[in-house]
């Protein structure tokens, strides 16, 4: 029996694209296995193809999702593919598979004995907590310029989920959101549509001039946060379950301890 | 509004000073949410709100920071024993201007430390007066700088209805402290205040929130009063009223005064009062846990107080949840079988919270589930199991005995909030009472 590997690029696009090419050989599925980047064990007895991300075959692919399985499973397959692991592509494909061929593809999601759909769900869970812990944690700098400027370190590629909730909230401000291991920058203008643009090594290292405002207000909101704590229910282990240690690096309060 | 209403003394400090002082004094307010309700940005100001609320940091003591939470003044005409503002101690005072209010909640606010303004204040002068002073700040807030977050401002009880009723319209969420559950411990403990004077503008929101609802259905664009609800708190251990006492009291605030929360707040000793009683082992944390855990069976999982609580069983169990205490006295309810019980049953059983109930009611309808499935759905098993089969199967061979099922539950460590940081809690021992007796003893000299 001979088992097919399509290596995809690590992009919704290119694992869109690697799902309409294994429907495409018209092979059963389990034969079939996506992966993304490199493999760096291959298997005997199988063929490895790479695809080349393709927007009209993507767009198609998620038309259907979202169309058959409707949103939840779409919102859900587009969390799973911006995490990190490296065996979300397969996960996805086969929740795809398992979805099309059920009665209501409407409650895929539902499905969690089938340990593919488990995976999308912990995916797509670990994607939309890191989202959230950002919209709860991310700190804004205001540069001299005016522009706010914040930057955080994600393990998902979590970008472009926070973004509409910050556009929405702060309308006429200009501010820039920056993922520093991905090296991605939201910009959004004030009074105009946000966007994303992915800059070169050079951009990340370059340190901005706060404005003197920046320095008053971070200090009153420092004291503020070593203030509000009752010192009778000092409980550190609490404070580390619900705001884990990374985020601090980016947390203007936690600066100079 | 009036500009004479400003507070003139302590002109020399700083705003960090001020920020100090009066942040100080608020911590011992508990609520600290931004949720109830959602509301997206007209694209005209700065803000929105979630539904679920936002937390922005936790302090050093986990408690979540979410918003500004400061007092107006910490001047105060009462005299309440259990507060750090009580007009008899010797505290540095301070008062806001209500533009300082407005600066700091929207230069914070505009760098994400935050999620609103909780603004609360002592009594200056008079209940109205001090009303004002808070409507002034939170009105040029929502319209000069046309802030569009989160508002939860406190209703001062006494306050004028109309100033009330003006407020509301405002403000996100409203609270009246409800400050001790029974009248008398409040008529010994707050002698400036009363149990009715604290009910009246209780009611007055509930009546305006339900009258509102009615504006809205018709009016779409009704200007809303209080969309998040109301809430209340009061404090756990000052004053010996019984846990069974707490829930009932918090009961009918739920059903007959429809509040969104209630919060529960350990009592931590600030003041030396002969009428407080001593904690040498600190603020009563495990039982300020239990009641949030039967709260939250009250709010989410169908119970009744008096199913958790009776006059003869008026406390809780240190070494057991709330649920799995009820469990245990209603063995014949169990064991119930997974891919049959309905959702409201499955809430009932200890381990299954309701996320899990929700998943294993969705997810049995493409197949039958099994123990594997129901841990990758999130199940305890180690606590459900007692209470469980899955295709009329136990997990394990176990007998259905009230003894041997307790001794397994305490056997296994319950994940309390607290126990790090060396905050244990120990069984009371034959010195911890002897060290209460001479601690009261000391107070009665």
């Amino acid at each position: 029996m001979e088992e097919y590997y399509l290596i995809c690029e690590d992009s919704l696009e290119g694992i869109f694209t690697g799902i309409y090419d294994a429907y495409l050989k018209k092979k059963p599925h389990g034969q079939i296995h996506l992966c993304v980047g490199e493999e760096d064990n291959y298997r005997l007895f199988a063929v490895y193809e790479t695809c080349m991300p393709d927007d009209t075959k993507a767009a198609r692919v998620a038309g259907t999702i979202l169309k058959k399985m409707g949103n939840e499973a779409y919102m859900a397959v587009c969390r799973a593919l911006a995490s990190a692991a490296e065996d979300k592509a397969e996960a996805v494909y086969k929740t795809v598979v398992a979805g099309l061929s059920m009665k209501r593809p409407g409650q895929v999601m539902g499905d969690l004995r089938n340990p593919y759909i488990h995976r999308v769900f912990e995916l797509a869970r670990f994607t939309a907590n890191e989202a959230h812990y950002h919209v709860e944690f991310l700190r804004f700098r205001e540069l001299e310029s005016g522009i706010l400027y914040a930057p955080m370190g994600p393990k998902n590629n979590v970008i472009t989920f926070i973004v509409p909730h910050f556009a929405d909230r702060l309308p006429l401000e200009n501010f820039v959101i920056h993922d520093t291991l991905r090296n991605i920058f939201a910009l959004h203008p004030a009074r105009k549509n946000w966007y994303l643009v992915s800059g070169d090594e050079e951009m990340s290292r370059i340190e901005h001039p706060i404005s003197p405002e920046e320095k008053k207000y971070s200090e009153l909101f420092s004291a503020f946060f070593h203030t509000i704590p009752i010192k009778e229910r000092k409980n550190y282990g609490l404070q580390r379950n619900m705001l884990p240690l990374r985020y601090r690096d980016y947390m203007t309060e936690f600066q100079g301890k | 509004m009036e500009s004479n209403l400003i507070v003139h003394n302590h002109e020399n400090q700083s705003l960090m000073e001020k920020l100090r002082i009066l942040s100080d004094a608020a911590k011992y307010d508990v609520s600290c949410s931004s949720s109830g309700v959602g509301r997206r940005g007209d694209g005209t100001g700065i803000g929105n709100t979630l539904a679920a609320g936002i937390c922005h940091s936790f302090g050093a003591d986990g408690r979540c920071i979410s918003l500004l939470k400061v007092l107006f003044t910490n001047e105060c005409i009462y005299d309440c024993k259990y507060c750090i503002n009580r007009r008899s101690n010797d505290v540095p005072r301070a008062s806001f201007t209500p533009d300082e209010i407005c600066e700091l909640t929207i230069q914070f606010y505009r760098r994400n430390y935050i999620e609103g303004l909780f603004l609360s204040s002592g009594i200056f002068y008079t209940p109205d007066y001090t009303m004002e002073l808070i409507y002034e700040a939170v009105y040029k807030l929502r319209t000069v700088y046309r802030f569009q977050g989160y508002i939860h401002v406190k209703a001062i009880p006494g306050a004028d209805p109309h100033l009330i009723q003006r407020l509301g319209l405002l403000a996100d969420r409203m609270s009246v402290n409800l400050e001790l559950p029974t009248a008398e411990g409040l008529k010994r403990l707050a002698p400036n205040k009363h149990r009715k004077n604290i009910l009246t503008p209780m009611r007055q929101i509930q009546q305006g929130i339900t009258q509102n609802k009615n504006e809205i259905a018709v009016y779409r664009h009704a200007p809303s009063f209080v969309s998040a609800g109301q809430s209340t708190q009061m404090i756990i251990g000052a004053t010996p009223e019984s846990d069974f006492q707490i829930m009932t009291v918090a009961e009918s605030l739920y059903r007959k005064f429809e509040l969104k929360r209630v919060y529960y707040s350990a009592f931590v000793s600030v003041n030396a009062d002969r009428e407080l009683p001593a904690l040498p082992s600190g603020p009563p944390l495990l039982r300020e846990h239990r009641l949030y855990q039967a709260d939250w069976l009250l709010r989410f999982y169908g119970f009744e107080a008096g199913e958790l609580l009776t006059e003869e069983k008026p406390n809780f169990n240190v070494f057991l949840d709330p649920k799995a205490d009820w469990a245990l006295r209603h063995l014949e309810q169990f064991p119930v079988e997974i891919n049959r019980a309905d959702y409201r049953t499955l809430l009932r059983v200890p381990g299954i919270g309701v996320k899990s109930a929700q998943r294993i009611v969705r997810a049995r309808r493409s197949g039958s589930l099994n123990f594997d499935n129901l841990k990758k759905i999130g199940v305890t098993l180690k606590r459900a199991l007692y209470f469980i089969t899955c295709n009329g199967k136990m997990m394990y061979p176990t007998r259905m005995e009230e003894d041997y099922i307790t001794r397994n539950l305490v056997g296994e460590k319950e994940k309390l909030p607290f126990d790090r940081d060396g905050m244990t809690y120990r069984q009371l021992s034959i010195f911890d009472f002897a060290s209460e007796e001479k601690g009261q003893w000391k107070n009665i000299i």
